[in-house]
């Protein structure tokens, strides 16, 4: 038989061999079998080595809890370390190695440091490596690091797939042990919707594990028997292989279910989903977990719970060893040795410790060999099961902050007063400890959730299970030996280091988990909390309840963060808005920028052109000096509707807008409360109540969410409408000198003359011939200009048929790049003018700040610090020596000053390269820059290592006289 | 004038796309037209809306249904009609009807209607949509607003595992593409 260990009579099937690899040699194990039994099957005890000593370890538990069987799970880029062999799922193929050691796992190097431990103790790192100083990070810090850690990421992108979802249920039953089980099905009965969730993949929990009858049968059978009830039940999910690791605000769980973990080839689907789980109620049946005894050596491979040994031998049919001693200081650990007999397993001594017996060392460097006594008697043994008491699970009741408190009865830290709202605790996970106990409290906690969720059909009897007594005493530590005895297996830490972090005055409990790193390893000190606690109590006289616990947070068990991305990876990242011309842009050349969400064209290459600036110098050049047109369809747009809309704008732009009349734009300023410009825009009135408003790109949703405030909380007596219609309608600026006589060619019917159709008019229309449009003639780049709207699905069309009109005149797309220049040119504030301190009067528009009436931000516009005339002001700025390049950013500074911020005179906003003026040209704030034209000041720039002479004079660099537009 | 009419392209890009017998089908067919509600105009709105529309006005969380046209409710104050008309005079239409009774606004070209259905809908739902889409909980023509990865979206249930989606028409790729990813990920 190639399975040495394997025994007859566990819940694994033999029939169904699998293959797996392990550390290069290829093994067997069953179909049903963990990773952890698997590899105990073939008799192989030693498994890892430990985090900071390098000690030999081997399988400690046979759950979530595991401290050593951490392992590199997969290969290449799907390797995914410090997974726990207890939990894996075995399939054909898998493949797993060992981590955390140099050179073999049988011969480490790095287990030298075992051999100096008395230099690596509790806090080490806080008194070594002071000297010489610069050797910490020349030497010190990258030999720890590279010494630290467990596994190895493969520092490959993650091949797999994961994806998120949201739950709802009633009652989210957390645990599917014999109490879990029970809830669920009284809940279920009771009319419910349930959602039983499990981290294994075998439902039942500890009944798999032990020999016990419930209603009259097997617990594993009435276990099989009741998930089949509950699978075929419409109100109930059962959830296998699903962890709930967190329990957050408002009835909300966090679970992880490993949805293809357990195969060899997930076909693309999803490896694992994180869910949402919105429940009603929740119910903690998340049983216990065992804890260990210190004494010396007692983390040698073979050393292991005694729950763990009998979930081996009972559930997996694996015998732990052939000579199997039992140490136990409670009545449970008793039942070991019964079950191995019955397994016709060797049991070579059972150690009570309430009998005043223990084990006070051990022996064998690889793998357990005997055990010493403290009465001086060797054992032979390849196997210590070990059981110190059970734990309860209280995790989950902890993730609001709330604290347990401690049971004498169960020498144990039960779910305090404070849970989450919701949740309640049955079973073993509040220290009901009896089999009966807790398949009673869990049946009636499910029949009284059922109750006030307005459950009334019959939930059923509770089963009779066996109601045997725990009795467990307060044994935590066998001394008797200068050797160290663990703590913390996972962390390395000893009863030596909490007695020194105590007696080096870090006492509280918080204190001694930071210097010793007890309870902060990936198995956030599931068999180490209660022990070291009670190692810190007997240290300081104190009783346990008075030393205090650590309070535990999500996740209860690792959660992979390619798990918590889900889907959000790559290209999926976040969604993309693309305008309705997108496609034509696409084809047309255009290189896309992202704005916020917006895909937008931010130039369109040209055969011949070499970069990016000849595009763009291009696309200026031809707008210029004939037109161009670009979509603006992401412009915010909102339509306000209503009686009082032209009331509702006049109080939220800081300019008058009551007598806007119909058929007309204005251009509009939005303040904050503080008075400070958070968007400008204009506005159309389209008809008497009705109004078209555009917003930045950028401010679109901040504007809106505003208007709605103002709508709904300030002046809810006001009769006005707002809807964003954005998306609804693409928009497309058509700028330049022939502008009009393009647009002649597109509008039905319409007169664009100057005089019917004068700057800053607008008008609902028709184009080629019956397609519904909006005409408002309005100009961002300071020439000639109108922007018509479609409806968005004629956004594609309209564009190719713009540019087909616009052959004659010989047309050009333009993008966002090319915006920017002329908009500098034009001397137009944009985001890098309105950064959140900008005041009108800063951009020159104090004027339109009206006094004359109350809006939004006006009172406190009008502070004197907001309008003294030796403030900040924009203006415009050319190089004194024409050659040169501006750069943003750049801090005005007189000749010859000190470069500091005494002497700092305000900053370049935003600078462009002018095709037309053939030079470079910026815009920015400049103190008492409006009666400074002409002078020249410092643009220094340390970023950039630039110092140049620049020339102040009007943001306008084109057309100050605004007759381009107006023609 | 350029002899040169424009030709409407779907919001979505077209599509009715079947993932192991599910559809997801684009329905660039529906109008939508917001209505509001004129401040103290409720009876008013109510009292057209029968008399035009045969409709109740809808709940909060349940949209009516008469001669082919649903309304939905979007706010307190506001709801949405859905009706298959192929023309882009939608709002007019419904405009005239209401005799000012409410403000409307066309929607047709803002949103993108998705029709999902199929025996994977209520997984793939549970992969992308927050709300409780549970038949006891969600039945047939409830409505809701909500977010989906990251883009508001209006669901309305059509029927048993049969649900309208409506979703900003800019961003309409991506969630196309997140509904594609969802049934992909729950069938096969």
């Amino acid at each position: 038989m190639s399975q040495p260990n394997r025994i007859k009579g566990g819940q694994t099937d033999e029939q169904h061999a699998l293959s797996f690899r392990w550390n290069g040699r290829n093994l067997t194990g069953c179909a049903g079998d963990t990773l952890a039994s698997a590899l105990l099957a073939n008799g192989i005890r030693l498994v890892g080595r430990s985090f900071k000593y390098h000690r030999p370890r081997g399988i400690f538990s046979s759950g979530s809890e595991e401290p050593n069987a951490l392992v590199q799970l997969r290969e290449g880029a799907a390797q995914e370390p410090n997974t726990r062999a207890t939990t894996v799922e075995l399939f054909d193929g898998l493949v797993a190695t060992s981590q955390n050691h140099r050179g073999s796992l049988e011969w480490d190097l790095l287990a030298i440091n075992d051999l100096i431990s008395p230099l690596l103790s509790a806090g080490f790192y806080y008194k070594t490596f002071m000297w010489p100083k610069a050797f910490w990070e020349k030497l010190y810090e990258p030999v720890i690091r590279s010494a630290a850690g467990l596994g190895r990421l493969s520092r490959l992108a993650d091949p797999d797939v994961y994806d998120h979802g949201f739950l709802h249920c009633d009652l989210l039953v957390i645990g599917a042990g014999p109490a879990g089980l029970t809830a669920a099905r009284a809940a279920a009965r009771a009319g419910c919707r349930v959602i039983l969730a499990d981290e294994d993949f075998r439902m039942g929990g500890r009944l798999n594990a032990e020999t016990h009858a419930v209603a009259d049968m097997p617990g594993t059978e009435w276990a099989t028997a009741t998930c089949a009830e509950l699978a075929g039940m419409p109100n109930v999910r059962l959830m296998p292989r699903t962890t709930i690791y967190g329990a957050f605000d408002h009835g909300i769980y966090g679970g992880l279910e490993r949805k293809t973990d357990h195969l060899i080839d997930s076909a693309g689907k999803p490896r694992q989903v994180l869910w949402r789980i919105m429940s009603k109620r929740a119910l903690l049946c998340a049983g216990a977990t065992e804890r260990s005894i210190a004494f010396a050596n007692n983390d040698r491979p073979g050393v292991m719970l005694a729950g763990a040994v009998r979930s081996y031998v009972n559930r997996f049919g694996v015998a732990p060893g052939q000579q199997v001693a039992v140490f136990t200081n409670n009545s449970d650990g008793l039942r070991t040795a019964a079950d191995l007999e019955a397994r016709g397993i060797a049991v070579s001594a059972v150690i009570d410790a309430r009998r005043g017996d223990a084990v006070i060392d051990t022996s064998g460097r690889k793998g357990l060999r005997s055990l010493t006594l403290n009465d001086g008697r060797k054992i032979s043994a390849d196997c210590l099961a070990v059981s110190g008491g059970w734990s309860p699970n209280v995790n989950l009741t902890c993730h609001h902050r709330g604290r347990p408190v401690w049971d004498d009865a169960i020498m144990g830290f039960v779910p305090g007063g404070d849970l989450p709202p919701g949740l309640s605790v049955a079973g073993a996970a509040n220290g009901t400890m009896t089999l009966g106990g807790a398949i009673a409290e869990a049946h009636d906690a499910a029949k009284m959730i059922a109750r006030d969720l307005g459950h009334a059909r019959g939930a059923g009897k509770a089963p009779s299970a066996s109601d045997e007594i725990y009795e467990a005493s307060a044994i935590w530590h066998v001394g008797g030996s200068p050797a160290r005895a663990w703590v913390d297996l996972q962390n390395d830490v000893t009863t030596k280091d909490i007695k020194q972090s105590m007696a080096e005055g870090f006492q509280a409990v918080e204190h001694v988990k930071r210097y010793t790193t007890l309870g902060m390893a990936t198995d956030q000190g599931k068999t180490s909390n209660t022990l070291g606690i009670a190692m810190m109590a007997a240290a300081s006289g104190n009783a346990i309840p008075e030393t205090g616990t650590t309070v535990y947070r999500p996740p209860y068990t690792p959660v992979a963060i390619g798990a918590f991305a889900g889907r959000a990876r790559g290209k999926d990242f976040r969604p993309f808005r693309l305008t309705p011309s997108h496609a034509w842009a696409s084809a047309n050349g255009a290189d896309f920028v992202e704005t916020g969400m917006w895909l937008r064209a931010q130039w369109f290459k040209r055969p011949g052109e070499a970069g990016w600036r000849d595009s763009v110098d291009r696309e200026v050049a031809m707008t210029r000096a004939s037109v161009g047109i670009c979509d603006v369809t992401t412009l915010g747009k909102i339509d306000i509707q209503g009686r009082d809309a032209a009331e509702f704008l006049n109080r939220v732009y800081s300019n008058p807008f009551l007598k806007l009349p119909v058929g007309k734009v204005r251009y509009g300023l939005m303040l904050r409360e503080d008075g400070i410009v958070y968007d400008d825009g204009t506005c159309a009135r389209l008809a008497e109540t009705h109004y078209v408003m555009t917003t930045t790109t950028a401010n679109a949703g901040t504007v809106f969410r505003n208007l709605e405030f103002a709508r709904q909380c300030l002046w809810p007596d006001l009769d006005v409408h707002l809807i964003s219609t954005t998306d609804g309608w693409a928009q497309f600026a058509v700028a330049g000198p022939n502008s009009r006589a393009l647009l002649s060619k597109v509008v039905d019917s319409m007169d664009l003359s100057n005089e019917a159709f004068p700057f800053m008019a607008c008008s609902e229309c028709t184009v080629f011939g019956g397609t519904p449009a909006r005409l408002f003639r309005i100009s961002f780049s300071g020439e000639l200009a109108y922007e018509i709207a479609v409806p968005a699905r004629y956004g594609h069309a309209m564009m190719g048929a713009l540019m087909q009109v616009g052959e004659e005149f010989d047309a050009v797309p333009y993008g966002t790049e090319a915006l920017g220049v002329m908009r500098i040119e034009k001397g137009h504030a944009a985001g890098n003018e309105l950064n959140g301190q900008t005041t009108a009067h800063m951009l020159g528009l104090g004027g339109m700040v009206s006094r004359k009436k109350d809006s939004i931000g006006s009172k406190l516009s009008a502070r004197p610090e907001m309008i003294r005339d030796d403030g900040m002001r924009l203006v415009g700025f050319r190089p004194v020596d024409r050659t040169q390049l501006l750069t943003a950013g750049a801090h005005f500074l007189e000749a010859g000053a000190p470069a500091d911020m005494a002497h700092d005179q305000g900053w370049m906003t935003s600078v462009a390269y002018s095709p037309e003026l053939g030079h470079s040209i910026g815009i920015g704030y400049l103190k008492r820059g409006g009666e400074r034209f002409g002078e020249t000041v410092r643009a220094y720039s340390p970023v950039r290592n630039q110092d140049i002479m620049v020339e102040i004079c009007s943001p306008h660099h084109i057309d100050p006289e605004g007759e381009r537009q107006r023609g | 004038m350029a002899d040169i009419r424009l030709t409407a392209a779907p919001l979505s890009g077209g599509g009715d796309i079947d993932i192991a017998g599910n559809r997801i089908i684009a329905r660039d067919d529906l109008a939508l037209v917001s209505v509001a509600t004129p401040l103290q105009g409720d009876a008013a709105l109510k009292k057209v809306l029968t008399a035009e529309f045969g409709l109740k006005m809808p709940s909060a969380t349940l949209s009516s249904m008469a001669k082919g046209v649903r309304a939905v409710s979007m706010a307190p104050d506001a709801m949405l009609l859905i009706f298959a008309h192929p023309t882009p005079d939608a709002e007019m239409h419904v405009r005239a009807k209401l005799g000012g009774a409410g403000y409307t606004t066309d929607q047709t070209d803002s949103m993108l209607a998705i029709e999902v259905s199929g025996p994977d809908t209520m997984a793939a739902m549970e992969r992308i949509c927050p709300l409780d889409l549970h038949p006891d909980s969600f039945g047939k023509n409830a409505s809701g607003r909500t977010v989906m990865e990251h883009m508001a979206a209006t669901i309305i249930a059509l029927g048993d595992a049969h649900f309208l989606l409506l979703t900003a028409s800019s961003s309409a790729k991506s969630f196309l593409h997140a509904l594609e990813t969802s049934y992909h990920n729950v069938t096969g």
